[in-house]
């Protein structure tokens, strides 16, 4: 008993007088990130090599492993990953992104509410949190903001002698007329494209008051979705406003139609505000003569459009002390001085307030401009099986503007298939 | 029998790291996907769920649709390969052997090229506004084809993709068989006065029964397996126009996280594959001997 007992007086002196712990930690973290801004060699990971180092220095014993990724494998990489039970330690998700509902659902995400106080989670933006919020459980930090925003190429416009909108507001029918009268000599006034996960072009289906999901039953064979739908519809067909893709699943083509040097027949289109960084910097898609504007205004009387946030998140973490240090990494990854670089340098929003305050756009009207659009930004709907109930409804859409099925029809075909992933 | 492996052990030991990769990587994935397909498998709660994945497949419209695409890919796809291969190989072997070579290469260069490389070139080839192949109808005062954006035309701009590149597989192995044809034959025919075509059609075709065989089988094979170009060229689309087997089974798999459903969709293929072989098997080589 003697033994017990100095042998447990032992263990807590060590402890004070060393600074040992339980939660002191130490190990390897493997964390997958995908490219940010490049540096003057052109690498786009060395923000995350510069915070790894500093994050080692500060935390000797703990070694951080970096799994360099590209943002177009990342989603199908993680699904592996998950499958194989070999997830990593901590995830980035893009800026358009939120919690991925199929992972919460699987059991693979840690829940963070334990590791935030209600003065830390009160700077954070509440529909930046709400992207990582599920079942009342906050599944992630966010840690940047997208919107989507009309892009003006007003060179088009000079050509055409076509006034662009007054503060980039305008209604629907000032809209169409706008795209008309640009398209001329071989190029269009507008296009966008459909494809599954990318909601560019769904800001004009919620126009008129309609949206995909309501009071957990689909909505968009809905009268306000369907007039919405055949107003685009008919910017290609009737109009003649738009080319022959519009509406196809080439993401590619349709940026190269706006930006691409040699390339630029097409004067508008909606995009992720992350292109307003890529078409005002030096290159082959530079845009010398850009503006941004808001979606057009229908029915609704709202420029609605759709926004996401970026952030981290960490994976199922058996040991705890491991978790808390991962936490701490995750956290020392999204402090206001890290959005602040985000937002200057990433072309993203902050979604903390302490960095708005910072004015990171201070000399970037651009931005200033589409970070006002915030407003009026709505998230995609919050559903277990959104990417399958998003497949059906976007290949039917795809259908619609290949011109192959009314709107009225493809909505149908699509509600059908969608009543069965909500239930 | 153990004796007589002892005997062979050289041999067996040639072949134990193949053998081995083959157990690892192929093998056991197979077993693991059959008995994944009778489970609703999760991560952490997987349940056993008998035949509902199967009975999902069979009343899934996407899975049908996917069939019928395969199939539609696979009816043009497969011969083609064959019989481009054959013509290939056929104009090539009476060439010198300097020629020959230099043909051997071009035509296998694609198999060794990604098909993600291939599909991005491909990918060019039909945009839609700056494609060559609009370009060449504009130039025949013609209207441009929305080639990977329209049902009508996907599916056709990825069966073209495949049938237009040269299937250097089969030219090589083509080439390797008529190479072992004795002579003679084709001396006494001449002696019998048959030309040149008569030649082909009387010896070298059925001599070629075996090669076109294993093509014919390996080919069904690829082309129901399709799915880096639908993946890099239409994602499937126009709705699910291009929509093929497997590219449905990853969609399930890694998108949708149902990977028992994927399973279940995966073994209904590899029975599908297995059943088409033995047919072509039964069908080609009722005629056919294989030399000892």
């Amino acid at each position: 008993m003697k033994r017990l007992v100095g042998g447990i007086i032992i263990v807590l002196l060590l402890v004070a007088f060393t600074g040992f712990s339980l939660a002191d930690w130490k190990g390897t973290i493997t964390i997958w990130d995908a490219p940010r801004w490049p540096d003057e060699n052109d690498d786009k990971f060395h923000w995350i090599k510069g915070k790894i180092a500093e994050f080692e220095e500060l935390n000797p014993g703990v070694k951080i492993e970096l799994i360099e990724t590209p943002w177009a494998e990342l989603g199908d990489k993680l699904s592996i990953a998950i499958a194989g039970r070999a997830w990593p330690d901590l995830v980035p998700v893009d800026i358009s992104g939120a919690i991925n509902k199929g992972h919460l659902d699987q059991g693979v995400v840690e829940p963070l509410d334990d590791f935030f106080t209600a003065e830390e989670l009160a700077d954070f933006v509440p529909g930046a949190l709400a992207a990582y919020s599920y079942n009342d459980k906050l599944w992630g930090i966010p840690t940047s903001m997208s919107v989507h925003v009309m892009l003006l190429n007003l060179d088009h416009f000079e050509a055409a002698g076509v006034e662009p909108p007054k503060d980039g507001k305008w209604t629907w029918d000032e809209f169409v007329e706008t795209a008309k009268a640009l398209t001329r000599e071989g190029n269009y006034g507008f296009t966008t494209y459909i494809l599954k996960g990318y909601y560019e072009a769904w800001p004009f289906f919620y126009m008129d008051g309609g949206r995909p999901i309501v009071d957990g039953k689909f909505a968009f064979d809905s009268p306000e979705a369907i007039s919405a739908i055949q107003k685009l519809v008919d910017l290609k067909f009737v109009h003649g406003a738009a080319p022959i893709e519009m509406g196809s699943a080439d993401v590619g083509g349709a940026f190269q139609a706006l930006a691409r040097e040699g390339q630029r027949h097409v004067a508008m289109g909606p995009w992720n505000s992350w292109a307003i960084a890529t078409v005002s910097t030096e290159g082959v898609n530079y845009l010398p003569n850009v503006m941004v504007a808001e979606y057009p205004v229908g029915d609704s009387g709202k420029p609605v459009t759709i926004g996401g946030a970026g952030g981290w998140v960490i994976m199922k973490q058996p040991n705890k002390e491991k978790l808390a240090k991962v936490v701490e990494f995750a956290k020392f990854l999204s402090t206001a001085e890290e959005q602040y670089k985000f937002a200057r340098f990433y072309g993203t929003f902050p979604s903390r307030f302490s960095t708005m305050e910072m004015d990171p756009f201070a000399d970037q009207p651009l931005m200033k401009r589409a970070m006002e659009m915030l407003e009026f930004a709505e998230a995609v709907p919050d559903h277990p099986n959104w990417a399958q109930i998003d497949e059906r409804i976007q290949a039917e859409l795809q259908l619609i503007f290949a011109g192959e099925k009314t709107v009225e029809q493809g909505m149908q075909d699509a509600a059908r298939a969608v009543e069965r992933l909500l239930r | 029998m153990l004796k007589q492996i002892w005997r062979g052990r050289s041999g067996y030991l040639f072949i134990l790291p193949k053998f081995a990769l083959f157990i690892v990587f192929v093998f056991i994935p197979i077993l693991w996907s059959f008995l994944v397909s009778f489970q609703e498998y999760r991560v952490f709660d997987t349940v056993w769920v008998g035949l509902d994945n199967f009975r999902d497949a069979f009343s899934d419209d996407i899975f049908w649709m996917a069939v019928q695409n395969t199939l539609r890919y696979a009816v043009v796809v497969m011969p083609s390969t064959v019989i481009i291969a054959l013509i290939l190989a056929s104009l090539i072997n009476p060439l010198r052997r300097s020629a020959q070579t230099f043909f051997r290469a071009a035509f296998y260069l694609p198999t060794v090229a990604s098909t993600v490389v291939l599909s991005m070139v491909w990918r060019w080839i039909f945009q839609t506004r700056f494609g060559l192949a609009n370009y060449f109808l504009a130039s025949l005062g013609l209207e441009p084809i929305n080639w990977l954006h329209s049902s009508e035309w996907a599916m056709r701009s990825v069966i073209t993709m495949a049938v237009l590149t040269p299937p250097g597989m089969g030219v090589i192995l083509y080439l390797a068989a008529m190479s072992s044809i004795p002579d003679s034959l084709y001396e006494a025919a001449t002696i019998d006065g048959a030309n040149r075509l008569v030649q082909w059609w009387r010896i070298t075709l059925p001599l070629l029964k075996p090669t076109t065989l294993y093509l014919m089988i390996v080919s069904t094979i690829g082309s129901f397996q399709v799915f880096d170009q639908v993946m890099l060229m239409t994602q499937g689309g126009p709705g699910y126009a291009t929509t093929t087997i497997v590219h449905r089974i990853y969609q399930t798999a890694f998108r949708d996280f149902q990977f028992g459903y994927a399973g279940a969709m995966s073994m209904l293929l590899f029975f599908a594959i297995i059943v088409l072989a033995l047919i072509q098997s039964r069908l080609v080589t009722s005629d056919v001997e294989y030399k000892g």
